[in-house]
């Protein structure tokens, strides 16, 4: 009989992706762990138990997160959704589709150095407002680059169609033009989610270390040497990703396919 | 006149599509017309739907000036050659989605939309979805989404030129039919010489955006223009080939 190395080859493929994750768990899970000690002295919830304290600030870090980046998601893909038809609709389209790679010439750290002189004159430093316009600036041409392909002419045939069967335009967004990009909106939001919850380089800039998300916390406490609890806020950024990467994959792709 | 088109005029740029178009229609009559493709039909037949809007002339409609309507207070249907059957929808849905912008009660519309169905030999498709139905099927479902609406005016562009033949045949009968028993008033474009004859109570030839429409069928032939001529020596030329090979062989 014929050996076949393909099981063994896919085996150790998901082993080497599986371990990164495997192995942030548990960190998050062990305290203690010197070298050259084969295992940690102290395996169990200790660290995770902290996570309802107020001492390690993790649970606030990740509602801000959580309220932060489900506003960026929200308000990008729908005002995406609406102004990529307006721009597909304006005779200067294409110059108004370049404006869009604006943000993206410049790396976030410097956009936000760009941006943080109006952003101190409008009160909008170090607060949570002030980093959802910022990450807002960023997500939004995202978005508005993202559903310029779903506008074409058959869609706008069929906006034609439902004016002259006699609907109104929030008629045409309700009953057809949502339902027909409901697939896009749903990766849109998924992706704008993903751009806001591991955004840096700009909430560090315009939220002054005053307004501290789970990514910002990360890198706090690598900076300070504390990989368990380091390896716990990991697990805690980790977790909304997949929730929305299985809610994608058994509604969204499902039916893209 | 139940529809009074005057001096129409539409710009594109510098192109002119639609010349002072002037024409107008009786109600319950449908006014095929014939045209080549760019002869400027499609830009009349939107500009009259309201989703363009013209440079000059005006469109009375039973009466009411609606140049400057907008489209949804019109009561005007512009069918596409495309079914655009909605995908989201099954058939049913398709049927039933003017009726229901229109928030008219849910048992009204079942009872509209069955009869409908019936009407379109569909009954026991209504479930299906626009990816299960056939070509002719989903111009079926299309055709009774604008009328089950009751229209003023059905505005059809070239609704069968995706079709088959044999199917193409079908349709052309099923919208006589349906013209007849809801009474529709329509403006019915094709570049199809057959199906102009065939569809239209008047007849009228569009030729590099002017509309000439014609008093009756034999002043249509009799004009060059329309290519009829050409058509009946092609034809004859043909038929009068064949019986001269039928001969030889007997």
């Amino acid at each position: 009989m014929k050996l076949s190395w393909k099981p063994f080859v896919l085996s150790l493929a998901v082993l080497l992706i599986l371990f990164p994750f495997a192995y942030l768990v548990l960190l998050s899970l062990a305290s203690d762990w010197r070298f050259p000690d084969l295992f940690p002295s102290y395996i169990g919830l200790k660290n995770w138990s902290k996570i309802l304290s107020s001492e390690t600030g993790l649970l606030t870090s990740f509602a801000s997160s959580l309220l932060i980046s489900l506003s960026v998601a929200i308000v990008s893909t729908v005002s995406g959704f609406l102004i990529s038809r307006a721009v597909f609709y304006h005779p200067k389209k294409n110059t108004l589709t370049l404006l869009a790679y604006f943000p993206y010439i410049l790396a976030p750290v410097v956009f936000a150095a760009c941006l943080s002189f109006f952003f101190l004159k409008m009160g909008l430093f170090g607060n949570v407002m002030g980093v959802i316009i910022a990450q807002f600036i960023i997500a939004f041409p995202y978005a508005l680059l993202f559903f310029s392909s779903f506008w074409n002419k058959k869609v706008k045939s069929y906006e034609d169609l439902v004016a002259t069967l006699g609907g109104n335009r929030w008629q045409t967004y309700i009953k057809v033009l949502f339902p027909l990009a409901k697939g896009l909106l749903l990766i849109c939001f998924f992706q704008t989610f993903l751009i806001s919850w591991f955004e840096y380089g700009l909430t560090s800039i315009i939220g002054i270390g005053k307004v501290q998300t789970l990514t910002i916390k990360v890198f706090l406490f690598i900076k300070e040497a504390n990989y368990y609890y380091g390896a716990l806020s990991c697990c805690l950024l980790i977790f909304p990703p997949i929730v929305l990467l299985y809610f994608n994959k058994r509604y969204v792709f499902k039916k893209l396919a | 006149m139940f529809l009074e088109i005057q001096n129409i005029v539409k710009n594109f740029g510098q192109e002119q599509v639609v010349k002072n178009l002037s024409f107008s229609l009786d109600a319950k009559k449908t006014l095929s017309i014939l045209g080549k493709s760019g002869c400027g039909k499609t830009t009349m037949l939107k500009t009259i739907g309201g989703l363009l809007s013209p440079d000059s002339g005006s469109i009375r409609l039973n009466g009411e000036d609606i140049t400057h309507k907008k489209p949804e207070k019109r009561n005007i249907v512009y069918l596409y050659q495309e079914d655009l059957l909605f995908p989201h929808l099954n058939a049913f849905e398709n049927i039933a989605f003017g009726l229901r912008l229109k928030n008219i009660p849910k048992s009204i519309i079942t009872d509209r939309v069955n009869h409908m169905l019936k009407s379109l030999e569909l009954e026991n498709q209504s479930q299906k979805m626009p990816n299960q139905l056939s070509g002719g099927q989903r111009q079926r479902v299309s055709f009774g989404r604008a009328i089950i609406t009751n229209p003023s005016l059905l505005l059809l562009d070239e609704p069968f030129g995706s079709l088959d033949a044999g199917t193409r045949h079908r349709m052309q009968g099923l919208f006589k039919n349906l013209s007849k028993e809801f009474e529709i008033s329509s403006l019915f474009v094709t570049h199809d010489l057959k199906e102009a004859v065939l569809m239209g109570d008047e007849i009228g030839f569009m030729q590099a955006g002017n509309l000439k429409v014609y008093t009756d069928k034999n002043e249509f032939i009799a004009d060059p223009e329309t290519g009829v001529e050409e058509e009946i020596k092609f034809w004859g030329a043909l038929a009068g080939l064949e019986k001269n090979v039928d001969l030889k062989k007997h």
